[in-house]
């Protein structure tokens, strides 16, 4: 909790005084946000603030500061301080716990070295012991500003055989800045408290019992009652609280008090907060990245090797003239850069809509979809751009490849130019192949990619076996998909957030249809009409759930699965 | 009824009446008392969705909350304005017979109530003209002998110089009562300077007449003094009745100079107060202010204002450790001028008015614990309110200046401000004691997991059959649209995070991060749970509250339940926790603990329980943590051999509380429990590794190195100095930058109930549950209502079956709302959303603008459409009979698509300035209709989206 808690006194001669005093150092957050930077506080503090109401340095070194008054007043004289109105000898460094699990220090000194802080305390104090009133002088009270913070003091008594009335007046005090807090946990902090108020008051009175009983001072004084009471105390006008309590180790008991009172005030509520479900697509990559981590444990570099090896093959033979001139020529890599398709959009100009629109659809249903090229990198940036069409499990790519790849190993392959694909597979209309060859003339490219070299260098072309009619609708979000890419005004990082929003809303049909035909193993009839509630009844939607379904990621189908099956008929129904 | 026999014969009418500052008090405050009866003798309402889950009614008594309103000037001393326990309604008939028999007036007095024929004045602020006929009589006698005592602590017993205002809390022990004071300086303004008398302002003699200061105003009487007593006289004027002369009424001086007026009164500006006050809030609380000015909202001044924002920036701001940044400005005043003039220096003498309210508690402790847990835990609706009468107030000490006849100033100012009081002591009471949902749907997800199946169908047999029912016009889309867009509290529970489910998919999982948060940099849980609430997490930051209208009780029940899935908060557990440092057992013998043991039967046949349990743990704690020493001497005191752990305490709380131990600062289910020290697992040599993974006292990695660090006793350094002899003039300056001695800190663990079961294998096997209250004690559980008897102000969420009330107050309301946000931090708009059944309509009334025609509260709601087809789907999905809980999961993933779509809206903004629909519907569906909706969620992620659109 963000407060500071402090053993008051009154003292007989001295007035009220600060005896003790525990406060709460968090470390800063990682982001960087926060300001406190935990341990060196204290000394920034000073630079920061130093002389402007009273320089920690100046009190560091004046005798005496473990028990100096406040800043106001002239610096704090020797007679200004008695036994009374001190707890840690001088010199004593403090107290300080360390909270390892969340980084919080909390430290007691008498006072607080942080001179704002040093006025604040002494304010509290002030106010819980000689300005706020409390019926019966012992008890709680709530009182504060915003200027001043807000505090909590409970006042009471402490036996002492010596003292006036055979007492003295203490405070214990906890001060916020945030009223609402603070209030909130006055039953809190009012059990707490209370009850190391008992403990003090318990021990006092053990010692007072025993001194009473040796030295019975009521009667003496009865017989001095005309000697001011003062002067006849001698030095004993003020004791410690560790002698009125006879305990020694009363400083470290209170520190330890303290210290679990700040902590357990801050701890007492827990709120309890839930987040979203992560998308599918971040569940899927996360099982993903889990099996690597697997494979690469298991089987280490095998796959690494195969790489090279397409790299060899195909690689090699396109890009080396080419890199080599670029390279000797400008000296760096960026013509390599513009060899690459950007974004959907920048694919959609240099293929054309039409073309566009038959590879998408291909891509949306889940069919092979394969680019030869001598170009590695023109065919990896193409496989970047239309996988994000795609639920992440959906896309199985095999980027370059010496030779001709199954459709179940892969819905994206690369192949160089002169790898033979089966005939079975051109002719499918479950493949669409795109066909790179160097552009004969420029002018045949389409007027955007002017500024784009080495694209424009390029012809495409787009084949399968049945053409798309250009008149059938498709799945419903190519055209959703073609609809933002059309539009200029939608920057790319909004197309991209449609990309997202289409496909979460897509996977949440396909979460439905699994749910009910895979795990309910509904009727047709039902799934039909499932369909239609789902606004996916059309052939073309209905194959792509279906593809998309073996994009859903492992997490979900196993708890689908796990969980009871549909207890339709024992649920209640209206 | 915790009052003695005597005030119980004459409750009745003493509510009626105290309660009958709102102006249909009558019939309402009947219902609302009929309620009372049923709340005490029933306890539970029969319907399903709203089991009554308040406060025990009758530990509150109205009239025991009293308001003392008392001036502190540095000239003249102090001088009690107002206290309603000096103030006795006069009825009619016993107004009559005061005159001859005097002596018995006071038992004929219904003691501290405005009464139903003054009330319809009530709201209207303006009305002078019309007061005379209508006020009620009252008599003012000498206020009780304890308002000196209560004036000390209000004031304290030194002044203070601070300019701003104070507030305070005492509890007085004998009788029981709480005493919250709020002091105030007053502010003059600018015709102060005119009239001297002003400065007289409000005093009579009420003192004691020893008092020396009386003499000084004695002499001053002249020719002011009508020594009306207060309320005793109508009219009548010089007419003392008999009792004054005993002392017993009081007289006040020189028309007590308060109600003086000016010689010649001054004009105030005719228009209606309130309306200068409404036009004037709207301007500088209008958004387009807001954002020309950054608004100091943790919500616009940072990138993000998700729900870690939020937290993070409050525990920021209220950080103690760089010193203080002092948050508000600190101009709040008792306002005793009509306008705010510059403040003329020659006026700003020192004078504070304080403003004080007693609580009298019940005698009994439990209805006390009761009654401070609520008013502890509430305290920002309860300072909200005062606020509000402090205001009520300022205004009737401004207008009964301008009665030029004393008796009728008198008696204009003391029912006014009897008014007030009834207003607020009738709030808190309904606040007390209105029925709660006891089983918000969200809430009640979130912490059951027994029951959850259960729970889905019930929630979605009422959801979906309100779908079917009530959605003629789209009114229920219209309203789950509102409810959307406004308590936006359901925004960071979609909003998708990086990692996966730890448990079953279909939980949600707690956010990390702010839990995290919680424990390093700890804030306050019940000030996020309110905002939450409210809905006040976009940007700018708006306070929402919706109330559900109709006649048909049933049916506005199951829309305010359906609606506790949407109005999300977070759940907050309160954590019994005990400190578990090790500590030996001679301090624990000195501190009184305790430990009881008792045997209990096991479910299990074979098996019998032991529960351990010790009471009372030290309060001090001794540092040291010896642990080697310990568990023998637990062992022999709980005399039950070695298996019990040394930390076998926690409190006998056998209750169900098994869900979702808490764990503070424990690090996991392992050792949520608190230090283990090793030396003690070792002398438990039965236990089998479940106890120690469950029960064992894990240890506090904190303790545990500092006690590696430490192997000096720890307070060696410290205790040869402190002893008498060593005096404090040694000069050793503490070395800068000295390390501190390190102690170690005991944790915080959870109370623990641990119970051994002596298994069949003989074995003892410990089980244990951490002891966390599910309580009433929080928002959630709070603010949530059903069918009220009226319209509430503070609620977040209730249903009630008349609007003639919400039509009176409600501008009012969200003025005040956005004037005192109870949230401590300011808001930039507060908005009601009204439900009608009996209109099938859904408005939207906000501080902001005024609805366009006056028989209309705001401005009805545009359906968004992806909410109505969201629901269609729900229905339909149902309809084909997918399980409950699956409907919910595609429930929460619409809600998800939502926030996605609203991201994309956010980045559409980015390069837009206006956003063409057709563009957003081609692609996703979006429309007109759906922008306000997404706007609003799209300013929890992105604040700048409301700049850009508003």
């Amino acid at each position: 909790m963000n407060a500071i808690v402090a053993l008051c006194h009154f003292c007989e001669l001295h007035g009220p005084r600060t005896l003790f005093c525990t406060e709460v150092l968090h470390a800063p957050l990682p982001q960087g946000a926060g300001s406190g930077d935990g341990p060196g506080r204290g000394e920034h503090a000073e630079e920061e603030e130093g002389g402007i109401q009273m320089s920690s340095r100046l009190r560091a070194h004046s005798p005496a500061e473990g028990a100096s008054a406040e800043s106001s007043s002239p610096g704090p004289k020797k007679s200004d301080m008695c036994e009374g109105c001190r707890s840690l000898a001088a010199g004593h460094p403090g107290y300080i716990s360390h909270d390892k699990e969340t980084s919080i220090k909390y430290v007691s000194h008498q006072h607080p070295n942080h001179p704002q802080l040093f006025s604040i305390v002494r304010q509290a104090c002030v106010r819980s012991l000689s300005c706020e009133v409390c019926p019966g002088r012992e008890g709680p009270i709530f009182f504060g500003d915003e200027q001043h913070g807000f505090v909590f003091s409970h006042t009471f008594f402490i036996k002492d055989s010596l003292a006036r009335g055979f007492q003295r007046w203490y405070s214990i005090i906890a001060i916020m800045m945030d009223r609402i807090y603070l209030i909130n946990s006055w039953p809190f902090l009012l059990g707490k408290i209370r009850g190391i108020i008992d403990e003090l008051q318990g021990k006092a009175l053990k010692v007072f019992e025993a001194e009473q009983f040796g030295c019975p001072q009521r009667a003496q004084r009865m017989n001095t009652a005309f000697t001011p009471f003062l002067h006849q105390r001698n030095g004993n006008a003020a004791r410690s609280l560790t002698s009125l309590t006879n305990d020694d180790s009363l400083w470290a008991c209170l520190h330890t008090s303290f210290a679990w009172l700040l902590k357990a005030c801050g701890s007492r509520l827990t709120e309890k907060l839930l987040e979203g479900a992560p998308t599918e697509d971040t569940l899927v990559q996360m099982e993903q990245l889990a099996d690597l981590e697997e494979e690469s444990e298991s089987w280490g570099s095998s796959e690494a090797g195969e790489e090279e090896k397409e790299g060899a093959e195909g690689r090699e033979p396109t890009k080396c003239p080419v890199d080599s001139s670029l390279l000797s020529d400008c000296g760096n890599w960026q013509p390599r850069k513009l060899s690459v398709f950007k974004s959907l959009r920048h694919m959609r100009q240099v293929l054309g809509a039409p073309s566009f629109r038959t590879l998408a659809w291909h891509v949306l249903m889940g069919n092979q979809v394969i680019w030869k090229s001598r170009d590695a990198d023109l065919v990896h940036s193409a496989f970047e751009v239309l996988r994000t069409m795609l639920p992440v499990g959906c896309v199985r790519v095999i980027p370059y490849s010496s030779q001709y790849e199954e459709a179940y190993r892969c819905n994206f392959l690369g192949l160089g130019p002169h790898v033979q694909i089966p005939p079975h597979v051109l002719a499918s209309e479950f493949a669409v192949v795109v066909e790179v060859h160097t552009a004969a003339r420029s002018s045949l490219q389409p007027a955007g990619c002017e500024d784009e070299p080495s694209l424009s260098k390029h012809e495409f072309v787009v084949t399968s076996g049945s053409a798309v009619a250009a008149d059938r609708a498709g799945p419903t979000i190519l055209s959703k998909v073609e609809a933002a890419l059309t539009n200029q005004n939608l920057s790319v990082d909004v197309v991209d957030q449609c990309l997202v929003c289409l496909k979460e809303e897509w996977m949440n049909k396909v979460k439905v249809l699994f749910k009910f035909t895979k795990v309910d193993s509904r009727p047709k009839e039902d799934t039909q009409k499932l369909l239609s509630i789902l606004g996916a009844s059309e052939e073309d939607n209905v194959k792509l759930l279906k593809f998309w379904m073996t994009g859903l990621s492992k997490t979900y189908k196993s708890h689908l699965l796990s969980t009871v099956r549909s207890p339709m008929a024992s649920e209640p129904r209206s | 009824m915790c009052g003695c026999s005597a005030r119980t014969t004459a409750r009745p009418g003493g509510r009626r009446d105290a309660a009958g500052g709102v102006s249909d008090g009558q019939t309402h405050r009947t219902l609302a008392r009929s309620r009372i009866w049923k709340c005490a003798g029933v306890g539970r309402v029969t319907d399903p969705p709203e089991l009554d889950n308040s406060w025990s009614c009758s530990e509150l008594d109205l009239n025991e909350i009293r308001l003392i309103v008392y001036q502190d000037c540095e000239r003249r001393g102090r001088q009690v304005l107002f206290d309603s326990k000096a103030v006795h309604k006069i009825e009619e008939v016993a107004a009559q017979k005061t005159e001859d028999v005097p002596t018995k007036t006071p038992a004929k007095c219904c003691q501290g109530g405005g009464s139903g024929s003054l009330s319809s004045h009530g709201s209207s602020g303006g009305s002078l003209p019309h007061a005379k006929e209508q006020l009620p009589k009252y008599q003012y006698t000498r206020p009780a002998s304890d308002v000196n005592m209560l004036g000390e602590m209000m004031f304290g017993s030194v002044a203070m110089s601070y300019k701003g205002s104070t507030l305070k809390i005492h509890y007085i022990r004998s009788p029981p009562q709480l005493m919250v004071s709020k002091v105030f300086s007053a502010r003059m303004g600018s015709f102060c300077g005119s009239t001297n008398n002003l400065q007289d302002s409000f005093e009579y003699i009420n003192q004691d007449p020893n008092v020396g200061k009386l003499n000084t105003n004695q002499n001053n009487l002249g020719p002011c003094r009508t020594g009306s007593t207060l309320g005793a006289l109508q009219g009548g004027g010089s007419k003392l009745p008999p009792g004054a002369a005993e002392g017993g009424p009081l007289r006040l001086s020189r028309s007590a100079s308060f109600f003086a007026v000016h010689s010649t009164p001054v004009d105030m500006p005719s228009r209606g107060q309130s309306e200068d006050r409404d036009s004037g809030i709207a301007r500088s609380a209008s958004l387009s202010s807001l954002l020309v000015t950054p608004f100091p909202s943790p919500s616009s001044s940072t990138s993000s204002s998700s729900s870690y924002q939020r937290r993070w920036l409050r525990s920021q701001t209220t950080s103690l450790e760089n010193g203080i940044i002092p948050r508000r400005s600190t101009d709040e005043t008792f306002s005793l001028a009509e306008e705010t003039c510059s403040s003329n220096p020659a006026i700003a003498r020192r004078k504070k008015i304080a403003i004080s309210l007693i609580f009298s508690l019940c005698e009994t402790e439990e209805a006390q614990r009761n009654f401070q847990d609520f008013f502890f835990s509430h305290f920002p609706l309860f300072e909200s309110h005062m606020n509000r009468l402090k205001s009520a107030i300022e205004k009737a000490m401004i207008s009964c200046r301008k009665i030029a006849e004393s008796s009728l100033r008198v008696q204009f100012y003391v029912s006014r401000l009897m008014e007030a009081l009834g207003e607020f002591r009738g709030t808190i009471w309904s606040l007390y004691s209105v029925p709660r949902i006891a089983e918000p749907v969200w809430l009640a997800m979130m912490s059951s997991t027994l029951e959850k199946t259960q729970l889905c169908q019930r929630f979605l047999k009422e959801f979906t059959l309100l779908i079917e029912q009530i959605n003629k016009n789209q009114f229920f889309a219209a309203l789950l649209t509102a409810v959307l867009t406004y308590h936006l509290a359901w925004v960071p529970t979609v909003m998708p995070v990086d990692h996966p489910p730890i448990k079953a998919f279909s939980e949600k999982r707690t956010s990390q991060l702010v839990n995290t948060l919680a424990k390093t940099h700890p804030y306050n849980p019940l000030w996020a749970q309110l905002g939450d609430l409210y809905g006040a997490i976009g940007s700018p930051v708006r306070l929402t509250r919706t109330v559900v209208l109709g006649k048909q009780k049933d049916l506005v029940q199951r829309i305010l339940y359906v609606l506790t899935y949407f109005l999300r908060c977070s759940e907050l557990q309160e954590n019994q926790l005990t400190c578990s440092g090790a500590w030996g057992p001679d301090e624990q013998a000195l501190a009184g603990g305790s430990i009881t043991t008792a045997l209990e039967r096991g479910e299990v046949e074979e098996s019998e329980y032991v529960v351990v349990t010790v009471r009372s743990e030290p309060a001090l704690l001794p540092p040291h943590t010896d642990t080697g020493d310990l568990c023998p001497h637990l062992a022999g005191q709980g005399g039950r051999g070695p298996e019990q752990s040394p930390a076998a305490r926690g409190t006998r709380r056998p209750r169900g509380a098994s869900h979702a131990p808490v764990k503070p600062w424990g690090r996991g289910g392992e050792n949520a429990d608190g230090p283990a020290p090793s030396g003690c697992a070792a002398a438990v040599p039965r236990e089998d590794a479940g106890l120690r993974r469950e029960g064992g006292l894990p240890r506090n990695e904190s303790s545990d190195s500092a006690l590696g660090d430490s192997d000096d006793d720890p307070c060696a350094p410290a205790s040869p100095d402190l002893g008498p002899g060593s005096d404090g003039d040694s000069e050793h300056d503490r070395p800068e930058g000295s390390p501190e001695v390190e102690l170690p800190l005991p944790s915080c663990s959870a109370r623990r109930e641990r119970v051994f079961a002596v298994g069949s294998d003989g074995r003892y096997h410990l089980r244990s549950q951490s002891v966390s209250t599910p309580n009433v004690r929080n928002f959630g559980r709070s603010l949530l209502a059903g069918y009220c008897p009226t319209y509430m102000p503070d609620l977040v969420l209730h249903g009630t079956g008349s609007d003639e009330k919400l039509k009176q107050c409600l501008a009012a309301d969200l003025v005040h709302t956005v004037q005192h946000p109870v949230l401590d931090e300011p808001i930039a708009e507060a908005v009601c959303i009204i439900a009608d059944t009996d209109k099938w309509s859904v408005q939207v009334a906000t501080s902001q603008r005024k609805a366009v025609d006056s028989t209309k509260l705001g401005q009805d709601v545009l359906v968004s459409s992806q909410v109505s087809s969201l629901l269609q789907s729900i229905l339909q999905l149902y309809r084909l009979h997918l399980p409950a809980d699956f409907c919910i999961m595609h429930l929460e993933d619409r809600l998800q698509e939502m926030y996605l779509k609203s991201k994309m809206l956010s980045e559409y903004l980015r390069g837009h300035t206006r956003v063409h629909v057709k563009e957003l519907s081609v692609v996703l569906g979006i429309e007109s209709n759906d922008l306000p909706l997404l706007t609003a969620v799209a300013s929890t992620h992105s604040p700048y989206v409301a700049q850009i659109l508003l």
